[in-house]
């Protein structure tokens, strides 16, 4: 049985048992590589779930739709390890809890999708201390090796075309299960801290800013980047946040509920070799 | 509208001197929303002051902006002076044109530029500048004092005296902690017991004062002025109003061989006991974990031999809810664990000794009425070996850090031993002398040349029994040679280690401790007693290694810090405190976690039904100290700080 | 260029640290450049790094951020706390490409005003040699009206 039949069986089982509610999964998307969240909520629609390697979205940020989980009933969603790891840490800010997420796991690699075992964000737990050692030694991505050997006028040059670009139509935002505010600063005008019209320095604002807001909490899912109409390759300022924040904390985002904020905790003997 | 008011003052000539205060005054006459702009030769003296409330009230200021020293020289008197004039004090904020501009560029039209810009940026912060009000706590004057050891029992008797009520818990059946258990004291060698009862007593009997023990604390919310504290009261099997102290359970109580824990395991108790003969209370508690009747649900002779029925078996933990203002935390401390010290072979060799078992046996009240004796063997040893440092300034194996009494005590044990056996030889294997205090180093020196304790500086790397001996093999650095001393008793000098379980108490009060489990205070060197929590203060060892006249030092200091506390009806604090704004918050929590001081909590949203709908982030203006910390963290920006908000330092950012 | 370029500089700092150390180097009477424009803060704990980016929207050639030392802090913890802020946001601004000379970070205590005042001429110097922050001075240009006040 192929692993998108597995899941869908199982998918069925579930709701069809009472288990969950809802399969959060994907669907075929209007082009042969896209794929469009599925919301199932009858045994009948099952075969409607679509698993392949086109399935790259991180689904997380549907369960914070307002009153999903608010009657404590179960949902089942389609997840990879980084979607598992963004569980993990809506659980730690307090946005969901776990119990009332059954996870049905998988892994892309290359053309092959695998089933994880587990259902459980706590099943992953291994998985995931693996994939924090890996993060270590994997190679830098090759635009971003070539950013670094940049001169700092190059970069800002670099990052200056690309966010001259930016339309500000925030679909960043909205495909980010990390931003979930219920008010986003950017639309806070008391004071309007970013700039809100599409300049190139309110731009770059506004995209500094969401990734210092995501540094010790992207999993690098790459949303962001996809979601972006100007094709800016922001995924590059959250993979070098992550970078900083393992170096410097070994922290890795989402290895499990307990895991604290890393900006709202620190180190008496954390480095501080820039520091004058 | 904004009318502000811009007093650009001379200083003399210090200000003046470099920066062109006519030029910097005609700049903000023409700034937006300043309504009067006006230069003076001393704004802080009397009509300097008076011509600022004067413009208050006939211009109808809404914002004062005073370009003159630094804030933190005369922000308080600016702010004095406009709310004399009935503009609220926070409406009124200082430009530093002295100490942060003309005294320190050489340059008069730069340092003219520069004030110019210092001004017009806080002119635009004033602008958005809140009338604030201070905040006020009300308290509840009763003190609860944690640990009834000598700092517990000293801040109990300060506050009393002073007319507080206290509440006193120790969670040991009887007051007294470590003093009660030390023979005679350093450096004047009067007797512990004598000078430690007395005060007991005086807190057992004292009418302010209300004495719980056998008691631990359950759990403390709340914040200064008005915790709320859950006292859990152990069941002691014996009732008190009943019980006359008689004694006659302890006596014909059949389970005789618990070793006791006053004397360190020199001596055994029973299962009915109080720790000792003078505790305080004075009546009995049973140890259910020994007692027959509670492992074989047969004995009862207690409860046989009593003649007023006080003994109950069926009695159970109680839970007593107390309100409290002020709490003072006098947990002290245990000593280390000297098992890990195999080489010195404590726990193998019974004639090796701690310090505090030595001061057992050196106590007239001790198991050997102040008999200095072997445990082994009952006799009188010829030799004693003393090592000092036995765990403390070891980061390796015990702790990094110096427990501060042990040169102290170990020279009044040479001293004592010396005293009760004239004939008996002491060796002192130390690393350094460590005697700073009064009358201290003289007490060592009369150890040495008038007691004849023989100091070798050194480290003992062995310990081994031979011939009925127990050798001490360690080196004398001074003459760079090994030594061997043939010894009939060893001393450790153990190190002094914070209350097992510390860590986990600091938890429950809300305040911080360190590596080892050592309370936290406020500041190292300037608030030396209270801890970041505000309301919480500390007294004696728990903090840091400390000796008796240390203790009791700190304890008085904490008392003197209850006491200022209520003296007042209500407390009185500034109102830079952050504030949340419940609409926009999603209740991360990050700005609980990252508050240095617990005050932000949890607050319910509930709807008409008293359903959930969410939960929020809520500060208590009682903990808050203004650090803002947590208006960093906030990615919606819902926390804010009062008079440094948002909107104030965008203002004073783009008014530059 | 005959006449010497002064940048613009805005600091942010605690009251209880760098503040007082700022004064103390005024009650000293050292002399540092007049380049420096301080915001004084409760703590390093309340700087955003939101205020960075408006001082460099303000024009500022260089920004200086500065506390308490570690263990020092007033507030306990506040610098702690920042300083992991300033790890993050500060490799963030390199890699965005603004130098590393033109946003600095330093420990003042009250009681460093020579520290202070060197730290000021060191700045300055640096960021005279570099030049004004021409490719966010163009940004800002471009923006035109769009700022607020």
């Amino acid at each position: 049985m192929s692993i998108q039949e597995h899941y869908r069986s199982r998918a069925k089982e579930l709701l069809s048992s009472g288990t969950v509610k809802m399969v959060i999964g994907y669907g075929t998307g209007s082009t042969p590589d896209r794929r469009r969240p599925v919301f199932i909520t009858s045994p009948d629609e099952t075969d409607r779930l679509v698993l392949d390697k086109a399935c790259r979205t991180n689904l997380s940020g549907y369960l914070l739709r307002e009153g999903l989980l608010s009657d404590q009933k179960q949902v089942a969603v389609f997840f990879n390890l980084d979607g598992v790891r963004s569980l993990n840490i809506l659980a730690a800010e307090s946005q969901l809890e776990t119990a009332q997420v059954l996870v049905l796991g998988f892994r892309i690699e290359g053309e092959e999708v695998t089933a994880l075992q587990g259902e459980r964000a706590a099943d992953f737990k291994s998985l995931i201390a693996a994939a924090k050692e890996q993060r270590k030694s994997q190679p830098p991505h090759e635009l971003q090796e070539k950013l670094e050997a940049m001169t700092p006028k190059e970069r800002f040059s670099f990052w200056e075309a690309e966010f001259s670009r930016c339309i500000k139509c925030y679909a960043c935002r909205q495909a980010c299960p990390m931003c979930w505010c219920r008010r986003c600063v950017v639309d806070n005008n008391q004071p309007q801290w970013v700039n809100t019209s599409s300049h190139t320095l309110g731009n770059l604002e506004w995209n500094l800013l969401r990734a210092f807001h995501l540094a010790g909490r992207c999993v690098e899912c790459g949303n962001c980047s996809r979601a972006c109409p100007a094709d800016i390759p922001l995924h590059l300022l959250n993979r070098r946040m992550s970078d900083e924040v393992q170096g410097s904390f070994d922290h890795y985002p989402g290895m499990d509920e307990a895991q604290e904020p890393v900006l709202a905790s620190f180190r008496k003997d954390d480095p501080e070799t820039f520091i004058l | 509208m904004a009318k502000i008011g811009v007093f650009v003052c001379h200083c003399g000539e210090n200000i003046a001197a470099k920066v062109d205060c006519t030029k910097l005054k005609a700049a903000m006459e023409s700034h937006p929303g300043v309504s009067i702009a006006t230069e003076y030769k001393y704004f802080c003296s009397d009509p300097g002051q008076e011509s600022i409330k004067k413009a208050i009230v006939e211009q109808g200021l809404t914002g004062v902006i005073v370009a003159a020293c630094s804030p933190r020289m005369h922000e308080a008197t600016f702010r004095k002076a406009c709310a004399a004039a009935g503009l609220n004090p926070y409406l009124c904020e200082i430009a530093n044109i002295r100490e942060q501009c003309s005294w320190v560029h050489s340059d008069g039209d730069e340092a003219t530029e520069k004030a110019i810009e210092i001004t017009r940026s806080l002119v635009e912060k004033v602008k958005r500048n809140n009338e604030l009000q201070p905040i006020l706590v009300p308290v509840t004057k009763r003190a609860l004092v944690i640990g009834g050891g000598i700092a517990g029992i000293q801040a109990a008797l300060d506050i009393a005296n002073a007319g507080g009520e206290v509440v006193l818990v120790e969670r040991e059946a009887s007051l007294g902690g470590h003093m009660a258990q030390l023979s005679e004291t350093f450096p004047t060698l009067d007797c512990s017991q004598c000078i430690m009862t007395p005060r007991m007593v005086e807190a057992a009997q004292h009418p302010n004062i209300r004495l719980l023990t056998y008691a631990e604390i359950e759990k403390v919310e709340g914040f200064i002025g008005n915790f709320h504290v859950r006292v859990k009261m152990k069941a002691r099997y014996v009732d008190m109003q009943a019980c006359t102290g008689c004694g006659d359970c302890i006596q014909k109580c059949p389970q005789k061989k618990i070793s006791g824990e006053f004397d360190c395991g020199l001596a055994n108790r029973p299962a009915i006991y109080t720790p000792f003969a003078q505790a305080v209370p004075n009546k009995p508690v049973i140890d259910s974990r020994h007692c027959t009747y509670f492992k074989n649900g047969k004995c009862k002779v207690c409860v046989k031999v009593c003649q007023t029925n006080a003994i109950n078996f069926d009695m159970q933990d109680e839970y007593l809810d107390l309100e409290i203002g002020a709490i003072v935390v006098a947990t002290g401390f245990q000593i280390q664990d000297t098992s890990l010290y195999g080489e010195y072979g404590y726990g193998r060799y019974p004639d090796v000794v701690t310090g505090l078992q030595f001061e057992r046996l050196a106590s007239a009240s001790g198991p050997t009425g102040g008999r200095i004796a072997r445990p082994s063997d009952g006799k009188e040893p010829e030799t004693v070996v003393f090592i000092q440092c036995a765990g403390s300034r070891d980061p390796s194996k015990g702790v990094s850090y110096c427990s501060k009494i042990c040169c102290m005590y170990t020279a009044k044990h040479a001293m004592l031993y010396a005293h009760k056996n004239h004939h008996g030889t002491s060796r002192v294997f130390y690393m350094d002398i460590r005697a700073a205090g009064k009358g201290y180093d003289e007490f060592t020196r009369r150890a040495i040349e008038e007691d004849g304790a023989g100091y070798i500086r050194g480290r003992v790397s062995k310990l081994w029994q031979e011939n009925g001996k127990l050798m001490v093999r360690g080196v004398d650095t001074l003459l760079g040679k090994p030594v061997e001393v043939p010894a009939d008793m060893v001393v450790l000098a153990t190190a002094m280690v914070p209350q097992p379980d510390a860590k986990e108490f600091a938890k429950t009060l809300g305040i911080g401790c360190d590596e080892y489990g050592f309370f936290n205070e406020a500041h190292m060197k300037l608030r030396p007693v209270e801890t970041a929590t505000a309301g919480i203060f500390l007294a004696g060892a728990c903090q840091s290694p400390k000796d008796i006249p240390d203790s009791v030092a700190q304890a008085s200091a904490a008392a003197s810090k209850v006491l200022a506390l209520f003296s007042r009806e209500k407390l009185e604090r500034e109102p830079i405190i952050a504030m949340n704004n419940e609409a926009t918050c999603s209740g991360c929590w990050g700005c609980v976690l990252a508050c240095p001081y617990n005050a932000i909590e949890k607050k319910d949203i509930t709807d008409r039904a008293g359903n959930l709908i969410r939960r929020v982030a809520s500060v208590n203006p009682g903990l808050c100290q203004g650090c803002g910390t947590c208006v960093t963290f906030c990615r919606s920006n819902s926390i804010d700080l009062a008079g440094f908000t948002e909107k104030q330092i965008f203002a004073a950012v783009m008014g530059l | 260029m005959s006449e010497v370029f002064e940048p613009k500089i805005v600091a942010f700092v605690c009251t209880y640290c760098t503040y007082a150390g700022a004064d103390l180097a005024g009650t000293s009477r050292l002399k540092y450049p007049s380049n420096v424009r301080i915001v004084r803060l409760p703590c390093t704990g309340r700087i955003s790094p939101m205020f960075i980016l408006k001082a460099l929207q303000k024009g500022a050639d260089g920004v200086l951020v500065s506390g308490c030392h570690p263990g020092d802090c007033h507030f306990d913890h506040g610098n702690y706390h920042a300083r992991r802020r300033w790890t993050v946001f500060n490799s963030l601004l390199q890699f965005a490409g603004v130098p590393e000379e033109r946003v600095k970070f330093s420990w003042i205590s009250a009681a460093e005003g020579i520290k202070f005042a060197e730290l000021i001429r060191e700045i300055t110097e640096d960021i005279r040699k570099i030049g004004p922050f021409e490719e966010y001075h163009k940004l800002i240009a471009e923006t035109g009206s769009a700022a607020p006040l």
